[in-house]
């Protein structure tokens, strides 16, 4: 395997580098270990640029290797990005590498059936918005990047993020790292505080300090939706009054939209369903259903 | 083709299709609200108005303008459809999926259909718009065509509806179709909940009682704001302020709209400020749910035939013996 000098290579351009994050531990200690086994691909030019092998050559570089082993190829610009891309492609790519490698291609000047073949191969649909949201994405600052690779980011969520100031985002970005949180409520969260700031024109998160996930998504829903807050604290405080039992179970609509209530009673015997009865005639005539009711039209007493 | 309708060159691409299937069809409605029993004319498809909360963006795939003028075709399916009726007066629109005036200038559509109204006197045909030029239609208009406007606050229409007509100029279009012997419809659809828009909704329905023979106004709808998921992230995405101020549930039916405790108060609202201009105005919801039919008018609603019965007796009392 021949080997060249580090030097001999400007690291610093990485027109065909779409490796996110550079720093891999694992890679890191297995080369401390046994060294560079896969040579870099490197286009035949002077100084050489690097085609593929990013992670390599920064590993190295921060072992203070000397050395490296590679192998020259003189292909296009295009060609070269193309094999960038493909090369990385079979251990699967996260968003930003997704989003850095159509950057990229959209740089050197790809056409618009190229850029589209490569979407598909990356399992995305070639649509303005999801083009703009990569591109944007691919020239994001590093805090939302990694965001989005550590928490495995959808391109709707990275949307959402995009949306926001950058210092909004980084603030948001801060508030969401010290909570454990799946996706799907990062959506929802981002969802929340998109509306409050297209009402408010501010985002409210230096009170924010939350206790965990449910208490955040508890308090946001409050700023987003007092209304059916205020109708879903009344209704809490009428089954705490109420004193249902067990066997007893009262549904109401999540929005009080609809305009019934759903009444079920778990029997095992006749006396069971007498006893539920009763307990419900009971609620009846103390107005506790009826204000459940009432609930249904939107009414707090 | 591109059209030019009016003061500006319309950019999307007009095509005229062969008529295929059902031209006239049931209103689709949704699922546990009451429907008014309205009969739709598929005869545009698409819209040139553009407004920002326009449903059809998300129910048409092309933003292109399909028209169909096989009015035979056409007629079949309306003297069909209207001479197997027998308990109702049949109600029909041909601004489902477009808006009713916007082309009707340029492409002359809405004329045959005016004359067939005319002549066959089984039925009403509703002529629904924001476009407010109905001149070009005058000499045609018969008692058995409405000629309706959406209305909505100006703040509103220079926000949201941009490349319509603005509210004055709709009003005294519907009062030219007033004096022209019509009645008029009015749609305050969609309302928009916005800081401040109570005193606009009430500017507004004080122009109409200015402006308009309260008398020939055969029904007025009030319709919140409500739109299917995708909309709701357009909206997010292009920051529709206005749009997104209320608060929102998703109904039954998967659409977004204001919650019920909302639509109540803005309906009675609306609703008392309508009637103290005239006890006699017919006014109806749009989709809505029989608890806040109940709660806003006292009217007990089970079924959509309930709500068809209240239209024919309206119709009744303003057309006596010759519908």
């Amino acid at each position: 395997m021949k080997t060249l000098s580090i030097d001999q290579i400007n690291r610093h351009d990485k027109r065909f580098c779409i490796s996110y994050p550079l720093d891999d531990t694992a890679l890191s200690a297995s080369i401390q270990k046994v060294g560079i086994i896969q040579p870099v691909i490197l286009l035949d030019t002077f100084p050489f640029l690097a085609v593929t092998g990013f992670k390599r050559l920064e590993i190295a570089h921060h072992l203070g290797l000397k050395e490296i082993p590679y192998i020259t190829i003189d292909i296009t610009e295009q060609k070269a990005l193309l094999f960038a891309i493909h090369d990385n492609i079979q251990r699967g790519l996260n968003l930003v590498e997704k989003a850095h490698a159509i950057e990229r291609m959209l740089h050197i000047g790809f056409s618009s059936a190229e850029i589209s073949d490569t979407l598909n191969i990356l399992g995305m649909n070639h649509h303005e918005k999801v083009l703009k949201t990569l591109i944007a994405l691919a020239s994001a600052e590093d805090f939302l990047k990694h965001f989005t690779v550590s928490h495995n980011l959808s391109l709707k969520n990275v949307g959402y993020l995009l949306r926001f100031e950058v210092n909004e985002r980084t603030s948001i970005i801060q508030l969401l790292s010290s909570i454990h949180i799946t996706e799907s409520t990062v959506r929802e969260i981002l969802e929340i505080l998109t509306l409050l700031k297209l009402k408010h024109g501010t985002l409210p998160l230096e009170d924010l300090r939350p206790a965990g996930i449910q208490d955040l998504l508890g308090r946001l829903k409050v700023m987003a939706y007092p209304v059916r807050t205020s109708l879903h604290e009344e209704l809490q405080n009428l089954r705490k009054a109420s004193g249902l039992p067990p066997n007893i179970d009262i549904k109401v609509d999540p929005f009080f939209e609809k305009e019934y209530i759903d009444i079920g009673i778990r029997a095992k015997n006749q006396e069971d369903i007498y006893q539920a009865l009763e307990k419900l005639h009971r609620l009846t005539d103390d107005g506790i259903l009826g204000r459940i009711l009432d609930l249904t039209k939107g009414k707090l007493r | 083709m591109t059209a030019y309708s009016g003061e500006y060159l319309i950019s999307q691409k007009v095509s005229f299709v062969e008529a295929r299937g059902n031209i006239v069809r049931d209103c689709p409605g949704t699922r546990n609200h009451i429907c008014c029993g309205y009969k739709t004319i598929d005869l545009v498809e698409g819209c040139v108005l553009s407004c920002s909360y326009c449903i059809l963006k998300s129910y048409i795939n092309s933003p292109d303008i399909k028209i169909t003028r096989d009015y035979d075709y056409i007629f079949s399916q309306l003297d069909e459809v209207i001479d197997h009726e027998k308990t109702h007066v049949l109600r029909f629109g041909t601004g489902e999926l477009s808006d009713s005036l916007a082309l009707d200038r340029r492409f002359d559509l809405n004329r045959p259909l005016v004359t067939f109204f005319g002549e066959k006197k089984k039925a009403l045909l509703e002529l629904k718009s924001k476009w407010a030029y109905v001149d070009h239609l005058r000499e045609y208009l018969n008692p058995y065509t409405i000629i309706s406007f959406s209305v909505a606050p100006q703040n509103i229409i220079d926000r949201e509806e941009k490349r319509t007509s603005p509210l004055y100029k709709r009003l005294k279009a519907a009062k030219r179709a007033q004096d022209a012997g019509c009645f008029v419809g009015l749609h305050f659809d969609p309302i928009i909940i916005y800081p401040g828009f109570e005193k606009d909704y009430e500017y507004l329905i004080h122009d109409i009682g200015r402006i308009l023979d309260l008398e020939r106004i055969i029904w007025i709808s009030l319709g919140l704001l409500r739109f299917p998921p995708r909309l709701f992230d357009e909206f997010m995405e292009k920051g529709r302020k206005n749009l997104l101020f209320g608060e929102f549930i998703r109904g039954e039916d998967g659409k977004y709209r204001y919650i019920k405790s909302e639509r109540i108060r803005v309906y009675s609202m609306l609703y008392t400020q309508l009637k103290s201009k005239s006890r006699d105005l017919f006014v109806y919801f749009c989709m809505e749910r029989s608890d806040v039919w109940k709660s806003v008018t006292g009217i007990s609603l089970d079924d959509n035939e309930s709500l068809v019965r209240l239209f024919d007796t309206r119709i009744h009392d303003l057309y006596g013996g010759i519908l």
